[in-house]
């Protein structure tokens, strides 16, 4: 009879470790325990404090860091540079509005219930990444850059001519229904005794979406899966000769990226309402990379960090812009600068200043923080 | 541990209930609560420091979007029309404040809904909303806050939605009628295409040119062309290829001098009427110019901004110095359809508020434009058959005309027109 036998943590050491278990543990520190519950209850009173329109951003903010975290695992842990991440979002987006949507004159829709939408359009944006998987085991780096940003051509023309799928440029089509266990998440009132409106309810739901897409990514980035996208990512002949198969993990990778930009297209634009085919461009994979390099790379808190930085990016330049003293506010004329066009500056320099002064991302900086803290009160 | 994480939930939830009742977070109105951007405070810089003021909204293309060269003048014609409704003594005891709560929304529809959201509880209503998709994708917001806007589009589709305030002819009453005209003046006989992008505008126009053609017994074939001056090449060869007599365009402006001037290169001497936004003055600088004086007429939904009408001349005096620009003639005249329901709300029972808002936009029974368009084109009182405006303004090219274009013939229903049944939208959006 064979027992697993846990090995005892040394009590008053937290950072020492006594089996490979427990380095490898999700939460392997109990600072790590204690602050990630602090987040997590942070993060449920937020809707309570915000208003309708940050709580808006936010949201929106929340459901890309789950694509985020889909990007980091493709380019960040597995180090295949995917500049397609718009391309399987935009599949995700019209899977979703297809299968959960309403049919009108013009596009097709089946309102199927969430739980078939949004797995489905995981799936679908799934296989769509199996199909791609294999010329990353044919190309690296920059080359498979540029393939991967053929998808997103080969998506913009299909997605513009698809009518009766996305309602094509110019009009689009609504997003599916938002309706999680009778629950719909479009309107304001009480859930449980509680009054919520309509965006605490969507903060609320993504919250809970990214919570379990985080924890899901977290333990396929610990996991041997895991392992084996890092051993791929730092050399690829080496992780072949100790045994990793390049095909299937490059794949993998792909597949399971591809899944979690299938759910967030779905789910984003389920929560925006109507999209158009313009809106998955190159810009949107671009921002997906901006997203994990100023998060992160291969960090899963980062990703989020990162999503959040994106979404919220547009209201701060948008708020700077206003404060900055002559600068004209109205629509144009006159002044040599008009807050929307500083507004559009300000965004893409941002995006510099950021990465020139800290090029580790929003992680190192969290990074730095905790370090403090941990030496603290020797830490110099 | 247990213990400590228990007292934390508990505190967590306590303080939850706490917020929750005390309902700490702001801006979490209701559009019915006080406020919802009419205030009995004056406007900063207030030109009526004893009103109150009304805050508008506007959500337009002012940089990088491809409306910008047209939506920065409607924005500024709408800025100096409310000034100028505040130097008149401003409206029900209010001024109107339209600067404080413009912003752009690059012709995206993610965006448009971001900026409505940020603004949602601060205007009492949107004079400007860009774009048919851009306006659908905040809609059902502005119905559940029970905010009227004037879309800047002329689609028909806006006839149907009670809190959407058009003015004049849509883009496709405007097909009927360019080819009504085109029919009895030019002596068109046999066959009409329609060219246009896909979309609301160019599907809206193709579907007014198909019923007219039908009408009038013409032949009918629809084109669509991409955006883009070096993607036009197919679109006039296919043209070339049809032999029609007239070829009705609904593209930018840049698009149809291109299609125009390689018609004209081919030896086409049929008839080109295009739709409102096909023009635009500079072409007359182009190489097509000549092409254009020859074969082009635009059908629109008023007179050009040099027409001498009590409305333009306002207008014109208001702006001052400017580049002449039929954006100015046209965010000018769609607000006049706002200020008739702001006057409107004011004498019903409670004054101006949302609801009273809402509730007079779907009763006016004529807007007085100053001459811009016939009073009764302003009525949304009644079923949209009864009230939709019907007529449109046949302006051909003159280069001696502030913006390149008089009128030749004014304000008409075609008998299509005329005829039409009216009971949905000519090009569904959704």
């Amino acid at each position: 009879m064979t027992t697993i036998v846990r090995s005892p943590r040394l009590r008053g050491r937290a950072l020492a470790t006594t089996s490979y278990a427990q380095d490898m543990g999700l939460l392997n520190t109990p600072a790590k325990r204690r602050s990630t519950l602090v987040m997590v209850v942070l993060g449920f009173l937020v809707p309570f404090l915000l208003t309708d329109d940050l709580l808006q951003i936010a949201t929106l903010g929340m459901i890309s860091a789950v694509g985020a975290i889909g990007l980091n695992l493709v380019t960040g842990y597995a180090g295949q540079v995917s500049l397609g991440h718009a391309f399987f979002i935009g599949v995700g987006a019209y899977t979703g509005a297809v299968l959960g949507g309403s049919e009108t004159s013009l596009v097709v829709g089946y309102d199927l219930p969430m739980w078939i939408w949004l797995p489905g359009a995981g799936i679908v944006a799934a296989l769509a990444g199996l199909l791609v998987g294999p010329l990353a085991v044919r190309l690296r780096g920059l080359y498979l850059a540029i393939v991967t940003l053929g998808l997103v051509f080969l998506g913009d023309h299909v997605f513009r001519e698809a009518r009766s799928l996305t309602g094509g440029p110019g009009v689009g089509r609504r997003g599916p229904d938002l309706n999680v266990f009778g629950i719909d998440l479009r309107e304001s009132g009480s859930v449980l005794g509680l009054e919520l409106a309509r965006e605490q309810r969507q903060f609320l739901f993504a919250l809970l979406f990214l919570i379990v897409f985080a924890v899901l990514a977290r333990n396929i980035a610990r996991s041997g899966v895991g392992r084996a996208f890092s051993a791929v990512r730092d050399r690829d002949v080496a992780a072949a000769i100790i045994g990793v198969d390049l095909t299937k993990y490059k794949v993998m990778a792909f597949a399971m990226s591809s899944f979690f930009a299938g759910v967030t297209g779905a789910l984003y634009y389920a929560v925006l309402g109507v999209f158009d085919p313009s809106a998955f461009g190159l810009l949107m994979s671009i921002q997906y990379l901006a997203m994990i390099l100023i998060g992160g790379v291969a960090t899963i808190s980062g990703s989020i960090m990162g999503a959040m930085f994106i979404a919220f990016l547009g209201r701060l330049s948008g708020e700077i812009a206003h404060v900055v003293p002559g600068i004209t506010t109205g629509s144009g004329g006159g002044g040599v600068l008009t807050v929307f066009q500083l507004e559009a500056i300000l965004y893409g320099l941002l995006i510099i200043v950021f990465l020139i002064f800290e090029p580790r991302g929003l992680f190192g900086i969290w990074l730095r923080i905790r370090n403090y803290w941990k030496g603290w009160p020797f830490s110099y | 541990m247990t213990k400590k994480r228990n007292l934390l939930r508990v505190g967590a939830c306590a303080m939850t209930a706490a917020l929750v009742l005390t309902a700490c977070r702001g801006g979490d109105s209701g559009s019915s609560e006080a406020g919802g951007g009419i205030t009995d405070e004056p406007c900063p810089d207030a030109v009526n420091p004893d009103n109150g003021c009304i805050y508008l909204g506007a959500i337009s293309d002012l940089t990088k979007g491809p409306f910008a060269p047209l939506a920065v003048p409607i924005t500024d014609a709408q800025e100096a029309f409310w000034a100028q409704v505040n130097e008149d003594g401003g409206v029900g005891g209010y001024d109107i404040n339209l600067t404080d709560h413009i912003a752009d929304s690059e012709y995206n529809p993610e965006l448009h809904n971001r900026k409505y959201q940020e603004m949602r509880d601060d205007v009492a209503a949107l004079a400007q909303t860009l774009g048919s998709s851009q306006t659908l994708a905040i809609l059902e917001d502005m119905k559940a806050d029970d905010v009227i806007g004037v879309p800047a589009s002329w689609n028909s589709a806006w006839e149907f939605e009670d809190q959407i305030l058009e003015s004049g002819a849509s883009y496709c009453f405007e097909a009927m009628n360019g080819v009504d005209w085109a029919v009895a003046e030019r002596g068109v006989a046999n066959k009409v295409v329609a060219v246009g992008y896909a979309g609301d505008y160019g599907g809206d126009a193709a579907a007014g040119v198909e019923v007219a053609a039908e009408a009038n017994g013409l032949e009918y074939v629809a084109l669509e062309t991409p955006a883009g001056q070096e993607n036009q090449t197919g679109a006039i060869s296919q043209i070339l290829g049809e032999q029609p007599d007239l070829v009705y365009i609904s593209t930018g402006p840049a698009e149809m001098a291109t299609i125009v001037g390689g018609l004209a290169q081919n030896g086409f001497t049929g008839t080109v009427v295009g739709s409102s936004p096909t023009w635009n003055p500079a072409l007359l600088q182009s190489a097509a110019a000549p092409a254009l004086e020859a074969l082009y007429f635009q059908a629109g939904p008023w007179g050009p901004f040099g027409t001498d009408t009590p409305g333009h001349q306002k207008m014109r005096d208001a702006l001052g110095d400017v580049t002449p620009n039929d954006g100015y003639t046209a965010g000018w005249a769609w607000s006049y359809a706002l200020l008739a329901t702001l006057e409107a709300a004011a004498d019903l029972d409670g004054g101006i508020t949302r609801e009273n808002l809402v509730k007079a936009a779907g009763e006016l029974e004529s807007v007085d434009y100053e001459g811009m368009l016939p009073e009764d084109a302003g009525a949304t009182d009644g079923d949209p058959n009864e009230t939709a405006f019907r007529q449109s303004v046949i302006s051909r090219v003159d280069p001696s005309a502030p913006t390149g274009v008089t009128i030749e013939q004014d304000f008409t229903a075609g008998p299509t027109v005329s005829d039409f049944d009216f009971t949905e939208p000519c090009f569904s959006l959704q």
